[in-house]
């Protein structure tokens, strides 16, 4: 079981474990779920269960100390007098951030152990040969456990989130368990915070009728994101990234194209699957994308691509940075010298920085993707600099920003972003990333779109054909979300009906059009791998 | 669910009709109309089994590609006269043996069956094995992508199997890729193991082939790269654990190296993984006496009903 698509989740965990939390009473629900929940893991990575488990009481454990600290501090603050409350403050803030950097530091400790070990002692290694202090440094490769990214982050939220004050300590560790190992969650996400989830997944609410119904559509259509979309697109994306000096521009920017399809297929569809199994258990979990490529900026796409993440890196590392000593001074400074606006968006630019770096950096060990983190953070902090430039230009050329033409222009501008980005995402390191970007530049011939040319990495004519009324299926459905449901009111009264016919259609279009069986290799959960 | 109500319920047990209607209606659409590869057919060498005139084989090979590099149906039926076939595929795992077995048992009544081992070791995980019980139950979902090859006549034709495969599943190789492991056969006492699901799955095949009255025997081919002592010692325990296993022998050709004397430095193709057509004379020859001997199998070459065996062999 190594994927939502594998056989077993789908014909047998996850209606084996709504069947048993069903019967189970409202009571033990819980106890099911998180039963279930390790189970899933242990089926996924085996003994690495105990990281988990090891995470979860280091998280708990944490927690209670943070509450307990702020407690004492709030009942010493009685009577006090406001230059010794202020003193009190800061004395508890140093002892709270103690506290909180020692649950996090070995939370973070796992993450980088089994994740980026090896990568720091490339770089330390080659530290060393360039000031000749040593020889080269060897780090052991672990096996990490399944969504270790996604729990890390997750419990870290948890521990701001208590010594900030948002949520209180919970003393219920079968809450916190359930929160961080819920399994629809656990292979790639949403991130969610405790206020979203923790409650729901211990109150055992029973699914309304409909909850059911739209679950079960919407694992099924994440199904066919991922059966009739990403695994085909396989067969041209792989051997083309696998060995790029064998192809030239036309195909490796399809090849960059296609891949940008699969990973938005093979991601949203896992976090439909994800979000369509937790309506099976009553839970409604946060959406992690919002229509992405209808993006006009950069920076917009992030909006609403991986929702989760962004949310998380501009609560607990943007606005943290930005709000620090330094930055402030940094800031103050920059104001002055070069004026407000400009000030400003330098200054911001230090969290910026921070937050791609780490958003790189959490997609994977390797420099190309900090490169993929930095090339979004100069695109975004370039923007903003050249705005009024861009404004100018507007005025001058007579521009309508309102106006639809525009409007296109700047979706389609957004994507060949996003594309240029996955292309050194996807390459196997930032060298073979920068070979194949140049190749593009340099031998992009239109004409061998249509010439055959593109048939030669392994999809067909049929293939293709499939995966564009895919695209516009997509598009069509994107659209409904984007400016409300077509479906009329009086069509509503007929749910039942609705649901049970785009069932059918949904597992008739994956029998006959999925890319599965005979030569077809599934692919494995990319972002599983971050 | 709790709130599942009739009508939910109708709607569902609708929809799951409507669905095997459809299932049902494409099926035969999209089946191939022939055993051959030309009209779809996965893995055509080992179906051409299918196409072997009915009840006309006395034994069938299953396993992986051990099998097919190995075993020479045709040169046995040269030298002792019996019918048999290779129905293998690469890296064939259990499930598939199971249901490939069962195919060829409709139109079969083999005297024994022989299972090269090595796929007692091939790991399979339960996604496998679902996805070969649901195949089975719904052979749409192993041609579905048939549509991307479907022509006017498909709507009508009827699936059947006439084709056998001239060199009945055997695939020759000259090759010569020499190995270099000596002494893999080291005795020892240690055990490998065999998984519960493949245990199971062997289980299902032997009383699958005991319900038509086949022996089983269990044969350890030569191969440096895939046998060792430990496997022989697992399974022999196997068979020690089924006393009730009398019609099940066990032949590990890699202890008979004075009977089957391979020449590891030119008698394989891929050091030492599979053999060449050298080393597969050598196994074919001792293997086709060693089952006549022992179950005393019919000699056809003068029976009018094998022309087709005979023309082959020629």
């Amino acid at each position: 079981m190594n994927s939502f698509c594998s056989l077993t989740f789908i014909l047998l965990f996850l209606p084996g474990s709504a069947a048993l939390w069903a019967l189970a009473p409202r009571r033990a629900r819980p106890a099911v779920l998180l039963a279930a929940s390790y189970a899933c893991f242990w089926l996924i990575s085996g003994a690495l269960l105990g990281m988990l488990v090891a995470a979860t009481l280091v998280t708990y454990a944490t927690g209670l100390a943070l509450g307990a600290l702020r407690e004492r501090q709030r009942r010493a603050l009685v009577g006090l007098s406001r230059a010794e409350r202020k003193a009190l403050k800061q004395r508890g803030r140093a002892r709270l951030n103690l506290v909180l950097a020692t649950g996090a530091l070995v939370l973070l400790g796992m993450l980088v152990a089994v994740k980026y070990l090896p990568f720091f002692a490339q770089i330390g290694s080659s530290l060393l040969e360039l000031t000749g202090l040593g020889g080269p440094l060897v780090a052991p490769r672990l096996a990490a456990p399944i969504g270790i990214s996604f729990y890390t982050l997750q419990a870290l939220s948890y521990l701001f989130d208590v010594k900030n004050g948002v949520v209180a300590a919970d003393r219920n560790l079968l809450r916190l368990a359930l929160f961080m190992s819920f399994f629809p969650e656990i292979m790639e996400g949403p991130i969610c915070r405790y206020t979203d989830t923790a409650d729901q997944l211990t109150s055992g609410r029973p699914p309304q009728g409909p909850e059911v119904g739209s679950g079960c559509v919407r694992i099924l259509w994440g199904a066919a994101k991922i059966l009739l979309v990403a695994d085909r697109v396989n067969l041209f994306v792989k051997p083309v990234f696998a060995d790029h000096t064998a192809w030239d521009g036309t195909v490796i920017f399809v090849a960059a194209a296609l891949y940008t399809l699969q990973l938005y297929c093979d991601f949203s569809g896992t976090m439909d699957i994800a979000l369509g199994a937790a309506h099976l258990f009553g839970i409604r979990l946060p959406e992690n994308f919002r229509q992405p490529f209808f993006s006009r900026t950069a920076s917009e796409f992030w909006e609403r691509w991986h929702i989760t993440l962004g949310s998380w890196l501009r609560d607990y590392v943007f606005y943290p940075v930005s709000l620090s000593g330094p930055v402030k001074g940094v800031a103050s400074v920059l104001r002055k010298r070069l004026g407000m606006r400009l000030g400003s968006v330098l200054s911001g630019g230090v969290a910026l920085a921070c937050v791609w770096v780490l958003n790189g950096l959490w997609h994977g060990a390797g420099w190309q993707y900090i490169f993929f983190g930095l090339y979004y953070f100069a695109l975004i902090l370039g923007a903003s600099l050249a705005e009024p430039v861009f404004q100018r230009l507007r005025t001058l050329l007579h521009v309508n920003p309102e106006a639809r033409g525009w409007h296109l222009f700047q979706v389609v501008r957004t994507c060949l972003i996003v594309i240029v980005g996955e292309l050194f995402f996807r390459a196997e390191g930032l060298r073979a990333g920068l070979a194949m970007f140049s190749t593009v530049v340099k031998s992009f011939s239109p004409a061998q779109l249509a010439d055959g040319t593109l048939l030669a990495p392994g999809m067909d004519g049929a293939d293709f054909a499939l995966t564009a009324v895919m695209v516009l299926a997509l598009l069509a459905v994107d659209l409904w979300r984007e400016h409300g449901s077509p479906v009329p009111a009086g069509a509503l009264r007929h749910r039942t009906a609705l649901t049970c016919v785009a069932g059918v259609g949904l597992v008739l279009a994956i029998i006959l059009f999925g890319a599965y069986g005979g030569t077809y290799v599934p692919l494995d959960p990319i972002y599983a791998q971050f | 669910m709790a709130c599942l109500r009739g009508k939910t319920i109708l709607a569902l047990v609708a929809s799951a009709c409507t669905l095997l209607i459809v299932v049902g209606v494409l099926t035969p659409i999209l089946m191939p109309k022939n055993n051959q590869a030309s009209f779809g057919q996965l893995d055509a060498e080992a179906h051409g089994v299918l196409g072997e005139s009915p009840y006309s084989l006395d034994v069938l090979f299953m396993g992986d590609s051990e099998v097919y590099t190995s075993l020479d149906p045709l040169q046995m039926y040269r030298a002792q006269g019996f019918t048999s076939y290779d129905v293998s595929t690469s890296a064939q795992k259990l499930p598939y043996t199971y249901s490939l077995l069962d195919q060829a048992l409709q139109g079969q009544s083999p005297r024994v069956v022989v299972l090269e081992t090595n796929m007692l070791f091939r790991k399979f995980t339960v996604d496998d094995a679902l996805w070969r019980t649901l195949a089975d139950t719904f052979p749409i979902l192993e041609h579905h992508d048939r549509w991307k090859s479907l022509r006017p006549v498909d709507l009508t034709a009827r699936a059947k199997a006439t084709w056998t495969d001239p060199h009945k599943g055997f695939r020759s190789n000259d090759a010569v890729k020499p190995s270099s492991a000596k002494g893999y056969m080291k005795p020892s006492s240690d055990r490998a193991a065999i998984r519960p699901l493949n245990r199971w799955y062997l289980e299902r095949i032997v009383e699958r082939c005991r319900e038509h009255g086949a022996c089983v025997v269990l044969l350890s081919t030569p191969s440096t790269k895939n046998w060792n002592f430990k496997r022989h010692n697992a399974v022999q325990d196997l068979l020690d654990e089924h006393p009730d296993w009398t019609d099940v022998s066990y032949l590990d050709l890699n202890l008979a190296q004075k009977e089957v004397p391979i020449d590891w430095a030119s008698e394989t193709r891929d050091g030492g993984d599979h053999l060449n057509r050298s080393g597969a004379k050598k196994v074919s020859a001792y293997v086709g006496s060693w089952l006549q001997e022992r179950y005393g199998l019919p000699d056809h070459r003068d029976d009018a009903y094998y022309y087709a065996w005979n023309k082959a062999a020629k």
